[in-house]
């Protein structure tokens, strides 16, 4: 199941490197690439807190620290692509549009909690710091509004990834008074 | 004195074919495709390619600023076109439900006789020419289309508004058969008819061109069949496509971007590195196909023909 979801989680790098490199069908790299790391990251961070929701049907809780890393790996993607490629490591550029514009910052600050939940999620330091690791609703708050602001419009199949937040979301507090009560 | 100058896309009397060896180019290339058909290796490089069969009569563009041209494939697969969808890469499989035969353009408001126009006489009564231009969208890519079209100026002359017209203003065509995002009521992307407008001293600006073709071939669907709007030192979005109507007005027309959101997109777009949008910078920009960036120019590189229109208007404020 581990080797599974490896090669899973995997793939999307493996087929982005593919057309970018070897087809050489894409337009755009720059965006091609904001696109699909973001969206997968997205999607394998939302999915990691989910996880406690499908445990009756599947459960996968043992492989959350596994989904989790993946989730910030291809967040790390999305910020190198900023600085590396958007950016090209000017420095003076990176900071002043992190500190200028609100779209840059609300991703940054995201990407600085996943980058902190990700060093602390070893073992030792786990013990530690585990009690932050809630700060991950916070990040999921900042990485939607990151991702509505960088549409130019919302069409239906933007809506509904919001409403599939906003249930997950609902559920998510559902589960915490639930059990907050039963305690 | 007075000193006739050229413009810096004409070329010289002596770089001009003759008319024979221009009507013989048929000929011309036949022969000359039959002599390397045997190697075939050129022909694999043509069909590599993807380029068009020319169906255009126009005047070459010498290409003085050696700009380097995106190729055909990249310049009709990758297009916003909101009519069909945002998504860029999918327009060109969408866009075959546009139908272009008979096309019309209705003409009304300050004029001296409202009309409608065909297009097809269009393209008799105005000579075309090629036009190698800039294009920076308002997303930050970029790209250089050789496109084919008459000037914008000469088509109101023709069309004679009256002297209190100040703006001109452009629709595309309204078909929920022919334009999918057109029929979505709620979840459409933007209001529709898209429009667009200029002010006529930006219309009547020699760069400003009614385009019906890129690389010598009939304007693509995706790329805003059978006739759109380019301006080259605005951002795309300013460049309509698939025009049905024009009007003459006296008030600013209020464009589709600009009555989507006015806080990012104003009524000028014009292109400027030093005016951010307020989500990303607009320094710089990605030319289609490529991995880097590059700077992005002052009126994308044709300050020199239009900084006098904006002289004393301050660009941070009508943006």
């Amino acid at each position: 199941m581990k080797y599974l979801l490896f090669v899973l989680f995997l793939l999307p790098l493996v087929v982005t490197s593919y057309e970018l490199f070897i087809l050489q069908n894409v337009n755009d790299p720059i965006k091609y690439i904001y696109t699909v790391t973001g969206v997968i990251s997205t999607v394998l961070l939302f999915f990691s807190i989910c996880l406690s929701m499908i445990r009756k049907w599947v459960n996968l809780i043992k492989y959350r620290k596994m989904i989790g890393l993946f989730g910030f790996f291809y967040a790390f993607l999305h910020f190198l692509n900023f600085t590396i490629l958007d950016a090209q490591l000017d420095f003076s550029f990176i900071i002043k549009q992190s500190l200028d514009k609100p779209f840059i910052y609300i991703g940054m600050i995201a990407f600085f909690i996943l980058l902190f939940m990700a060093i602390t999620s070893k073992k030792n330091l786990f013990k530690k710091y585990n009690k932050y690791h809630k700060l991950i609703y916070f990040a999921l708050i900042l990485i939607t509004i990151h991702f509505v602001m960088a549409q130019k419009s919302l069409t239906f199949i933007q809506f509904s990834y919001i409403i599939l937040i906003l249930a997950i979301g609902y559920f998510k507090l559902l589960q915490q008074i639930i059990k907050r009560n039963t305690i | 004195m007075y000193k006739l100058t050229k413009k810096d896309w004409e070329i010289s009397e002596n770089e001009v074919t003759s008319k024979e060896l221009f009507d013989n180019r048929r000929t011309f290339l036949k022969l000359g495709a039959a002599s390397v058909i045997a190697s075939g290796s050129i022909m694999e490089a043509l069909a590599k390619e993807k380029m068009p069969i020319k169906n255009l009569k126009f005047t070459e563009d010498p290409n003085p600023n050696n700009l380097i041209l995106n190729t055909y494939e990249q310049i009709t697969s990758h297009n916003n076109f909101y009519e069909f969808t945002t998504n860029q890469r999918k327009v060109k499989d969408m866009a075959h439900t546009l139908n272009t035969k008979n096309w019309t353009i209705k003409v009304d408001g300050l004029v001296e006789k409202p009309m409608t126009l065909d297009f097809d006489d269009l393209l008799k009564k105005f000579a075309l020419e090629e036009r190698i231009y800039r294009f920076r969208c308002v997303e930050g890519w970029s790209m250089v289309v050789p496109w084919i079209g008459f000037e914008l100026s000469k088509l109101i002359k023709y069309l004679k508004p009256l002297s209190s017209a100040k703006y001109i203003r452009f629709e595309t065509l309204y078909d929920e058969q022919m334009f999918p995002d057109q029929k979505n009521k709620v979840f459409n992307a933007i209001d529709y008819p898209y429009v667009e407008g200029l002010r006529m001293d930006e219309a009547m600006n020699e760069l400003t061109l009614m385009a019906v073709g890129l690389y010598g071939s009939s304007m693509p669907k995706q790329n805003g069949a059978p006739i759109r709007l380019i301006v080259p030192w605005k951002y795309g979005f300013k460049s309509i496509k698939s025009i049905a109507k024009i009007s003459f007005t006296d008030k600013e027309p209020l464009n589709t971007w600009q009555k989507e959101n006015p806080k990012e997109y104003g009524f000028y777009a014009n292109v400027n590195p030093k005016v951010d949008h307020p989500r990303w910078s607009q320094a710089r920009e990605r030319v289609l196909g490529k991995f880097f960036k590059q700077n992005t120019l002052m009126f994308n590189g044709y300050e020199k023909q239009v900084a006098h229109l904006y002289k004393g208007m301050d660009l941070t404020k009508d943006f």
